[in-house]
């Protein structure tokens, strides 16, 4: 959590640094009162609402900086320099940036716990960064040597290797059809998890979200769907109860859902009036005569249709609109 | 090698569990009296909308008289399998042309059957 609040600090006085340019024409005119200053009453005024695990949280992370605090001083005493006293504000290697000192002392009068010790300690993390930052600047990079020593290869028992394997290859069943789990918690007890231990900051954290997007548009492939067909008949249990049983029916479509709605699979999408008023139709034919009289009688019947669509009722009178242009002799000679 | 090992392994659990429909799988028509419904059934389909509008024709006192012959020979040279008056219920399973119950699609003695099994859902014997 003070991790985090230092980054944002790190963050508001990296913003500060670069409104500083244009705060000094500020300050020259205002006098009284700058946006850095403004940042800071802001940062000094925020009140950290602490709650119980919050409390443990702190309390973990300033043991672990009063850790690393102690481990600094006595690397810094084997190096040779001045180990100072609790208030470390200057006169290590380079000079904190004032405005950074400014912050974390905001900063630390806004957070509940002991003051000066929370100052010192933000302090001396700041003077760490600054620190690693000036390594990499001259070039010395992690040195991979330190990060392999400490990983060591893991030995694993036959005895182990054989559970692993027999778990893989036998999903015995109970009488029930449920599936025995294989005994796993030797196996488990004996192997360190992955997440325990310290990260050693060799993989970078790429962007993955736009890779996930093309992916899942470009591969579902035809093995990839068997599987998924394989895996789902596989982990779909018989049902245990009635409800369950109806569950399965309806996502089947063998039972429909309640409430009913009347109008599941009909996607009629025109509105009434396309459906009853038919004349804009009925365009292509003459305006007078027996033909008229047919197809305005069509047209009648076809609106109190509902059980055709309108692309099929106009599919209809287009049909006899081609008949009766096919036969305009014969229509003539009468 | 873990790949094959899962899919054995999802095999094997497959078959344990049964199948919850037993019953025939039927790969062919009955006899030739069917296929021939079945060709009369596509055919009428297709031709099912010509019919409906040419015999709208037809059936008509406004239209010249004329015009209703030339309808006339038109749904004539329609193939012969386009009528509906053709096609024939037949029992689904069996075949067989008559004694078909129109709901199950099934003749009587199909129907009994399956009734006496208690495979049809919602029919029992009646007794008052």
């Amino acid at each position: 959590s003070t991790s985090g609040v230092l980054s944002t600090n790190k963050d508001k006085s990296a913003a500060s640094k670069d409104s500083t340019p244009e705060g000094a024409p500020k300050r020259q005119e205002d006098g009284a009162e700058t946006p850095k200053q403004q940042l800071l009453d802001i940062i000094g005024t925020m009140k950290v609402e602490v709650s119980y695990r919050k409390k443990l949280q702190q309390l973990k992370a300033s043991e672990k900086k009063k850790k690393q605090a102690m481990n600094k001083l006595e690397g810094q005493e084997s190096e040779g320099s001045v180990p100072q006293g609790v208030t470390e504000d200057t006169q290590r290697g380079k000079p904190l940036n004032p405005e950074l000192v400014k912050a974390a002392s905001a900063v630390a009068s806004s957070l509940p716990r002991n003051k000066k010790q929370t100052e010192s300690e933000l302090l001396a993390q700041l003077r760490r960064h600054e620190e690693t930052t000036d390594k990499q600047k001259k070039g010395e990079t992690i040195n991979i040597c330190n990060v392999i020593s400490e990983m060591a290869v893991k030995r694993q028992s036959r005895a182990q290797r054989g559970a692993r394997i027999s778990g893989r290859m036998s999903l015995q069943l109970d009488e029930d059809g449920q599936r025995i789990r294989p005994e796993r918690s030797s196996a488990q007890s004996d192997s360190r998890s992955l997440k325990v231990g310290k990260r050693l900051n060799i993989f970078t954290k790429a962007s993955t979200e736009p890779e996930h997007a093309l992916k899942t548009v470009s591969s579902p492939t035809i093995w990839d769907l068997e599987f998924a067909k394989e895996v789902a008949a596989v982990t779909a249990q018989p049902p245990r109860n009635g409800f369950e049983e109806m569950i399965q029916w309806t996502k089947e479509g063998i039972l429909w859902e309640f409430p009913i709605d009347n109008e599941v699979g009909m996607e009629d999408d025109a509105e009434f009036h396309e459906h009853i008023f038919l004349e804009k139709h009925l365009e292509g034919f003459p305006k007078e005569g027996p033909i008229r009289h047919f197809m305005e009688l069509v047209i009648c019947g076809l609106s109190k249709n509902p059980y055709l669509s309108v692309k099929q009722k106009v599919e209809h009178i287009e049909w006899f609109q081609k008949y009766f242009e096919e036969k305009k002799e014969l229509l003539e000679e009468i | 090698m873990a790949a094959a090992a899962l899919s054995w392994a999802l095999r094997a659990a497959r078959q344990v569990l049964p199948s919850p429909c037993p019953g025939q799988v039927r790969s062919y028509y009955v006899n030739w009296r069917m296929v021939r419904d079945v060709k009369r059934r596509k055919v009428a389909y297709e031709h099912a909308d010509e019919r409906l509008r040419i015999n709208a024709i037809r059936k008509n006192s406004i239209l010249p008289k004329e015009l209703q012959e030339a309808a006339d020979k038109e749904i004539a040279a329609l193939p012969r399998d386009s009528c509906p008056v053709r096609i024939r219920n037949r029992c689904v399973l069996t075949s067989r042309p008559r004694g078909v119950k129109r709901r199950w699609r099934l003749s009587r003695i199909v129907f009994r059957h399956f009734a006496d099994h208690a495979q049809m859902s919602g029919v029992q014997r009646a007794m008052w």
